[in-house]
């Protein structure tokens, strides 16, 4: 586990924004953070970086009680993000990579490296202002990642970019999840959590209402409905069919009916479907 | 606090502001106008010199014409008795700039009425030095009618040795010459400098909070480091900015001063450096002697330019011992004292303010939206302000003292009284007042900061601030 959070509890005066969550985010993996607005999704990942303090409960990082110094093994892209506008792109990712304790030098180098990488090497002397909203995008989340954190936590990452764009920072998500980076990414596109995510938590007014694999929920969630594809006499079907007692028996039973099956498959409930089912299901 | 992400915030800071073209405008601008002030009524003087006034005198009293000594400046031609008003009519045409018309004189009351008129007003100086001369002529006519031998010689040393010189001992029993006026130009010119000077960089600190909030760097930064790191940093490396600004200032200043002086006329030049000779004699007898009892017309014409840049109160007449006294009293100032003083209480009374500043930046997301916000910041300041204009006028009033003790006015009327001098125990009290208000306020601030900058969306009020106060 490189992440667990042990009964943590925020509130805000009379207001409470987190009760008693625990969590586990397990190395290596894409772990969804799911919400609906003013769940208290950021707020939760404030008190990951440190930002906030908890009123209660702790975050263990790495196994020990996370400290300012972790700060700097993580990367956290907010929701509500930007970067000095009347700064230039060059000198704005050399101070926000300082910052994230790397020397000039390191800075320098690993910069060069990720402004190749988005062939952007000629933006280095503009200003932000100059960029369009996209470009800026991309320049924010090269000094989220260029201090290579273990720990990268993305809040709405996709959102402000072209579908070219954010095909581009898809890729470069899965790439450092392949490098090891654990990441954590908060958005409401739920098709990409089905796509991206191994593992999802999901939090409805300040409580967790559930965590797991994307997997196992989905699973969890579906009708046991299976799709089926066949062909007898008259043409090709296809037709869904519940699963009642275990797939052989089911399997049997069509077998039986002296059909040819072409193709068998499971039927697994949309992450949206099992979000917003959870979310009205609280109210 | 990280020693270095708070060196890293100060420095971005620091270099934001400093390669700023508004930065460079005022630093530079700044100097050029100051340097003008010192400069440009010399230069006045010494261009108007190029033309003499010419001044046609009808002296029907027979006793003025004698002590019409034409000067650099004045030049009087002797008309006799002509008429006078068939001079003032042709007075353009025969190229002169004023008539002088001497009336009879009046033997019962031992006097005459004299009449200047001009096309253009002559000014202050040009008049006040015919003035002098009529006086003078008419003096001595009244010593000569008393028709006692060696009358003139006994007023002279009767009058000659009284200068009047005003002095302020201290503790020790040193005392240094002074003079009024000087000390409370200098009182209201400290005054306003810090005054400015918080509003301008308080107000910078601010600004870049609310930029920071504005375009939602601000959690991107607080990811990285600790808020109130931002927040000291950003104070800090404003407060940098002001002090180079000062630098710039006074070393830009000087040497403009200095590079206006080389280009001056050659007697120009000389009357600087004489005033600069005068004032090294640090013994007022001295200088009352050089002022003269009997100052030549021209030393006086030449010392009033001088005046008019430093004093216009002077009169004309005693000029160079009002010149001699000013230099003095500015050479008598403790300057390296007040310019330490100056910076401790702007550094101080910045810091205080600039964290109320942070505090209020950090409660909204536009300039415009913090109007409100600020009132309780600009009250006490424009206070502050007042209670030091009303210092120049009394110095030692119960007001100026209790607006020099209490933090929030203090910065800012403590330097009005400075001029006017202040006990040190009173300096000690009033500057470990500042620096304890400064901590509270800085650990207020920052609990106001670290919510405020994090609250998107919403216009902030003062409750607001109340309830981030209260948070743990």
């Amino acid at each position: 586990m490189i992440l667990e959070i042990k009964d943590v509890c925020k509130s805000f005066g009379e207001k409470v924004a987190l009760d008693h969550i625990n969590l586990e985010i397990p190395e290596g993996q894409i772990f969804g953070l799911l919400g609906p607005n003013g769940a208290g999704k950021t707020t939760l990942i404030r008190i990951i970086n440190r930002i906030t303090i908890p009123s209660q409960g702790e975050v263990i990082f790495n196994g020990r009680p996370i400290t300012q110094r972790d700060v700097e093994k993580i990367g956290y892209m907010p929701e509500e993000r930007g970067l000095y506008r009347k700064m230039k792109v060059g000198d704005q990712a050399m101070y926000l990579a300082q910052l994230k304790g790397l020397s000039e030098a390191q800075a320098m180098a690993e910069l060069k490296k990720w402004f190749k990488r988005f062939e952007i090497q000629n933006w280095w002397d503009k200003k932000i202002e100059e960029l369009s909203k996209g470009m800026a995008q991309k320049v924010q989340f090269i000094t989220t990642v260029v201090h290579k954190p273990k720990l990268l936590i993305l809040d709405e990452p996709f959102s402000g970019f072209d579908p070219v764009n954010a095909d581009l920072i898809r890729k470069e998500i899965l790439r450092l999840k392949e490098e090891g980076a654990t990441i954590i990414l908060s958005t409401h596109n739920m098709e990409s959590v089905e796509e991206l995510c191994d593992s999802i938590a999901l939090i409805n007014q300040s409580k967790l209402v559930i965590t797991g694999r994307v997997e196992d929920i989905r699973r969890k969630y579906g009708n046991n409905n299976v799709e089926l594809v066949y062909t007898d006499e008259d043409g090709r079907h296809t037709e869904i069919v519940s699963v009642e007692k275990d797939t052989n028996t089911t399997l049997k039973e069509i077998l039986d009916r002296g059909v040819t099956v072409n193709s068998y498959r499971e039927l697994m409930p949309r992450m949206n479907d099992i979000f917003i089912k959870l979310v009205k299901g609280e109210e | 606090m990280n020693l270095h992400t708070t060196g890293l915030i100060i420095r971005r800071e620091y270099l934001n502001k400093v390669k700023k073209k508004s930065f460079l405008i005022t630093t530079f601008v700044v100097p050029i106008l100051m340097a003008a002030l010192c400069v440009v009524p010399i230069l006045l003087m010494a261009t108007s010199k190029d033309k003499a006034k010419r001044i046609a005198v009808v002296d029907q009293s027979g006793i003025v014409m004698s002590f019409l000594d034409s000067t650099e400046t004045i030049v009087y031609e002797d008309f006799g008795t002509f008429a006078a008003d068939t001079l003032k009519k042709h007075m353009r045409d025969m190229g002169f700039d004023a008539v002088l018309s001497i009336s009879p004189l009046d033997v019962k009351e031992k006097s005459v009425i004299a009449d200047l008129t001009s096309i253009k007003p002559l000014g202050m100086t040009t008049a006040e030095s015919i003035n002098h001369r009529v006086d003078k002529a008419l003096e001595a006519y009244r010593i000569d009618s008393y028709e006692i031998p060696g009358l003139e010689q006994i007023i002279k040393d009767v009058k000659g040795g009284v200068k009047f010189n005003t002095y302020t001992m201290d503790e020790e029993g040193k005392e240094t010459i002074s003079e009024s006026g000087v000390i409370s130009i200098m009182s209201m010119i400290f005054g306003l400098l810090i005054f400015l000077f918080i509003t301008l960089f308080g107000g910078m600190v601010m600004t870049a909070v609310i930029e920071e909030k504005s375009s939602r760097v601000v959690e991107v930064l607080i990811s990285s480091v600790k808020a109130t790191e931002l927040m000291f940093g950003k104070i800090i490396g404003v407060a940098l900015v002001a002090l180079t600004q000062f630098v710039l200032w006074i070393v830009l200043t000087a040497a403009l001063v200095a590079g206006a002086t080389a280009f001056l006329p050659k007697d120009m030049v000389g009357q600087l450096t004489g005033t600069a000779a005068a004032s090294q004699m640090a013994d007022p007898e001295a200088l009352a002697q050089m002022a003269g009892v009997d100052a030549s017309q021209i030393a006086g014409i030449d010392a009033l330019s001088l005046v008019a840049a430093s004093d216009s109160t002077a009169v004309a007449g005693e000029e160079m011992g009002e010149v001699a006294v000013v230099l003095q009293t500015l050479q008598n100032a403790p300057i390296a004292k007040f310019v330490i003083l100056f910076l401790i209480f702007f550094i101080l009374g910045y810091m205080l303010y600039a964290s109320l500043y942070a505090a209020i930046g950090s409660a909204v997301e536009s300039e415009g939206d913090s109007q409100q916000l600020q009132m309780p910041v600009t009250i006490p300041l424009m206070i502050a302000y007042f209670i030091a204009l009303y210092t120049f006028n009394a110095p030692d009033s119960a007001i100026a003292f209790w607006g020099s003790m209490i933090p929030f006015t203090s910065p800012i009327v403590m330097l009005a009284r400075l001029p006017f001098g202040v006990p040190d125990w009173q300096l000690a009290v009033s500057l470990v007042l500042l620096v304890a208000t400064f901590c509270v306020c800085a650990w207020l601030s920052a609990k106001i900061y670290k919510v405020g900058i994090l609250m998107f969306g919403k216009k902030s009020t003062f409750k607001d601030l109340w309830k981030w106060l209260k948070l743990k």
